[in-house]
């Protein structure tokens, strides 16, 4: 499943929107887990609302009040750009989709194709995916939705991304799903799903019915006794956002910090840079268990510590993207304990998608055709404690562990700096410490939204208001 | 030098509230050529707010008629009448312009300093608690850390020190820092890093210990004759007024610091008061003996912070200038110390449900959040002396500068390099 196609479109007809939903419920892909593998689609389909996009299908006032702040108000308002560090060139102003002088976005498609008679065949999976697509869109108008934009997200085989770096090998699995694996990436279901208690022990704020609509009997009761009709139960929230990736500049960046004596790249040297900056090797191998060299393609490792392994930074340097962004055993001076319980409050579930020119970067290759970047996913139930946490704490703010002025180098740095104001990445070394400085921005925002994903109940419920 | 505190609670002249509310309006906007910059050229003050109380909107339907009234609150080194003599004379004017929306504010033709200095030190409350992140450092000192800092930083970054020993090194950052003339102050001003007073901390123990039945009975008394009675705080984030929250993420998040205002009131009954003011004194002597390593209650992001109670002890303030975003900084509280908070906040009205005084309460995420949102109150000025700094960051420099001026093993010194 190597191909899908994310297409946001606006609800022109509510009624016949929900005459559709009404139906097409049954052909979502769920959570249900498919033992013969013969068995499982070629094609996949799922559905997530705006706030715009529920408020157009028909949920009352009071309902669409009922969920939290940050999905009432989107990605863009001046507080939550602030937060997020989308200024300059990553300003709402100048995105393609989701911000103000875009056309808003109801609902998201998200379509996915597998050609089963090939293996890890992009080109295959891509005319499964849209030809499906052809068949939704055909329908587009006689369902009320009218097309605003949309992303062909693609995967590589090897699941690396533009700028070379295999990506998502760390995942949180969610407690009582079935999924095995380390005990340290469990984690409770309400950080991830409505109606379930999150790591703090307690329900999360869900979007309770505060007016009766539609049909009730479709939904369960609030988890935590109020009565009240559970309209997020089962349900989760989803953060998009297009990053474009500026491959060139990284590269270039690495290689200039790492040149030989006669100002020829020293390949070895930047690739190990770009791995110390990124925290894991280009193969995916984590820089914490092999601090010398790439070990070779393909690796999934994940069960390790910073702690443990690497209490100084001096393999895998504090200021790193994925120590920061997951810092596992190791958060601020607390011990591993408090840490984990501490790293399990800002998981999150992340699914990207490449779009552009599939390309894989390297301190040689650094000039892809066309824009490239990444399409971002991720879901949580607490958008300002999971999502936002991390971009704006652990990534943007320069103070992470005891640095000073090193944000996340591949998504907290700033396009422009103020008078006097350093950007630098710090490696921790023997004897002493060095800085690489002026840090670039290698990454634009290009759009993004905030979107419910409901359950299929509340996907039903949705097509009876 | 010894750092202060002070907070002026002025009642506000009912007609000129709006007048006020613009005038802070106007000042914050203005602020880094204009008030900022006389409080930057003052070189004595940390932290400075001003926050307009009781003017409108009650975080919990109040229905006591209360009287608008200004707070200003002011973190500085030195003694009080100092630095209120430094402001009053040198920002004398915007001081003016603020406080003359006051009751009792002296008129135009009598402002001259002293009776400025005599209006705030009269209108001024006690603080019930203080905490300092970084205890014993004035302005100056923070300062001219942070160059000496950046200046050994560059010295680092101008070569490979791959051929050096740890103790070399810090020999040759030494004499290269005291080559320099701004720095020829090291050899004279010699600081210290507070200490943990663990003999104080054992004296605190003892008495814990020796008080723990009386407390145990006290506690019980708390949870089955009033805890059960107590009207909690019910609502989730989601159910918290927008154009509030609006007003105060307005203010949020520029730098990488952040500032918290925050008032409830009391709980009537003595047993309340008398519960809180016993956190006050556990809180003051932690304070004292153990949290002076740039923690309270083991958060690491806090510069100033303190409570207040006042209005006969039937009110609750809590100011605090922080690191990092509002999220962080609740959540560190949930985590580090929601036994402290809710030792402390269970007294005030309509708090999270709490059970044995110190459980509940701030553990229940998702209400502790929205009540101290919902509790909180818009600063309508705000000033940092040092907003680039954490204050991780100033403790560490202090560090840097300490362990410069000692003669070091190579084992130390190498534990002096990680500083960096």
């Amino acid at each position: 499943m190597l191909y899908s196609r994310f297409a946001y479109l606006q609800i022109s007809d509510a009624k016949a929107a929900k005459k559709w939903l009404s139906e097409s419920w049954k052909t979502m892909t769920t959570a249900k887990h498919i033992r013969d593998k013969s068995q499982i689609s070629n094609t996949h389909l799922n559905i997530a609302f705006t706030h715009d996009g529920l408020k157009q299908l028909g949920l009352n006032e009071e309902n669409l009040a009922a969920f939290s702040r940050e999905f009432r108000q989107g990605m863009v308002s001046p507080h939550r750009t602030r937060l997020l560090g989308d200024s300059d060139s990553s300003s709402p102003e100048s995105w393609i989709w989701g911000g103000p002088q875009n056309e808003p976005i109801h609902l998201c498609l998200m379509v996915f194709g597998n050609d089963k008679s090939g293996k890890d065949d992009l080109e295959m999976d891509k005319q499964v995916c849209l030809a499906f697509y052809a068949e939704l869109e055909s329908k587009f108008e006689e369902n009320g939705f009218k097309l605003v934009y949309y992303i062909d997200g693609q995967t590589q085989p090897q699941n690396k991304e533009h700028f070379g770096f295999r990506d998502g090998i760390s995942q949180p699995i969610i407690e009582g799903s079935g999924r095995v694996g380390p005990k340290d990436d469990v984690v409770k279901a309400g950080e991830f799903l409505f109606g379930y208690k999150n790591e703090f022990g307690v329900y999360p704020d869900t979007p309770l019915l505060a007016s009766p609509q539609g049909d009730l009997n479709l939904l369960d009761s609030d988890a935590e006794g109020s009565g009240q009709k559970d309209l997020g139960k089962d349900g989760t929230l989803m953060v998009m956002r297009q990053l474009d990736q500026d491959v060139n500049k990284f590269w270039t960046f690495m290689n200039d910090n790492t040149k030989n004596p006669d100002g020829s790249i020293n390949e070895a040297e930047s690739a190990k840079l770009a791995a110390k900056i990124m925290g894991r090797w280009q193969n995916g191998a984590p820089i914490t268990l092999f601090p010398d060299k790439d070990p070779g393609p393909n690796s999934d490792i994940n069960e390790f510590g910073y702690a443990k392994f690497d209490k100084d930074g001096l393999k895998c340097p504090f200021g790193s993207h994925l120590r920061r962004s997951n810092p596992r055993d190791s958060v601020d001076d607390h011990g591993a304990k408090e840490s984990l319980k501490l790293s399990k409050q800002h998981r999150i579930i992340r699914r990207a998608r490449l779009y552009g020119q599939i390309y894989e970067g390297s301190p040689t290759d650094t000039r892809p055709d066309g824009d490239v970047g990444l399409l971002f996913i991720c879901f949580n139930i607490d958008i300002s404690r999971q999502f936002e946490f991390l971009q704006y704490t652990w990534a943007n703010l320069p103070k992470n562990k005891e640095l000073y002025n090193d944000p996340d180098p591949i998504i907290g740095g700033k396009e422009r700096l103020s008078t006097g104001e350093q950007q630098n990445f710090t490696i921790q070394d023997l004897p002493v410490s060095r800085s690489v400085k002026n840090l670039p921005r290698v990454i634009t925002v290009k759009g993004g939204a905030y979107f419910f994903l409901p359950s299929i109940n509340s996907l039903r419920f949705l097509s009876t208001i | 030098m010894k750092q202060n505190s002070i907070t002026i609670l002025v009642p506000v002249i009912q007609e000129k509230v709006q007048d006020l509310l613009d005038c802070l309006a106007r000042i914050s906007c203005s602020s880094e050529a204009g008030f900022s910059k006389k409080l930057d050229d003052l070189g004595i003050l940390h932290f400075a707010r001003w926050v307009v109380i009781d003017h409108g909107r009650s975080w919990i339907n109040d229905d006591q008629t209360r009287k608008p009234k200004l707070l200003f609150v002011v973190d500085f080194d030195g003694n009080e009448s100092d630095f209120l003599h430094q402001i009053c004379d040198s920002a004398g004017e915007i001081i003016d312009e603020v406080f003359s929306h006051c009751e009792k504010y002296p008129s135009k033709d009598f402002s001259k300093t002293e009776s400025r200095v005599h209006f705030l030190l009269f209108n001024t409350i006690k603080d019930s608690a203080v905490y300092i992140g970084a205890l014993g450092r004035t302005v100056a000192q923070i300062k001219i850390e942070r160059k000496l800092r950046s200046y050994i930083r560059d010295f680092l970054d101008s070569r490979s020190w791959l051929d050096v020993s740890a103790q070399t090194l810090h020999r040759k950052i030494k004499s290269h820092v005291l080559s320099n003339p701004d720095f020829q102050f090291l050899k004279e001003e010699k600081v210290s890093i507070p200490r943990i007073n663990y003999l104080g901390v054992v004296f605190l123990g003892l008495v814990l210990l020796i008080l723990s039945p009386l407390i145990i009975i006290w506690i019980l008394i708390v949870h089955f004759f009033y805890e059960r009675k107590d009207e909690n705080f019910n609502l989730k984030r989601s159910q918290l007024n927008n154009d509030f929250l609006n007003d105060l993420e307005a203010s949020e998040d520029f730098k990488n610091q952040n500032q918290f205002t925050q008032l409830v009131d009391m709980k009537s009954g003595k047993v309340r008061k008398v519960t809180i003011s016993a956190m006050f004194l556990l809180t003051n002597g932690l304070i004292k003996f153990f949290f002076n390593q740039g923690k309270l209650l083991g958060i690491p992001t806090i510069h100033f912070a303190k409570w207040v109670l006042f209005e006969g002890d039937s009110r609750v303030l809590f100011f605090s200038n922080f690191d990092g975003s509002w999220q962080q900084y609740l959540g560190d509280f949930i985590d580090n110390s929601g036994w402290g908070l809710t030792g402390i906040f269970s007294n005030t009205k309509v708090f999270p449900k709490t059970n044995f005084l110190i459980t509940g309460g701030a553990y229940r995420e998702e209400h502790f959040l929205a009540w101290s949102r919902n509790s909180e109150l818009v600063t309508n000025y705000w000033y940092s002396a040092y907003p680039d700094l954490s204050i991780k960051n100033i403790n560490n420099n202090t560090k840097i500068r300490v362990q410069l001026m000692k003669s070091l093993s190579d084992r130390k010194a190498a534990k002096f390099l990680k500083l960096f």
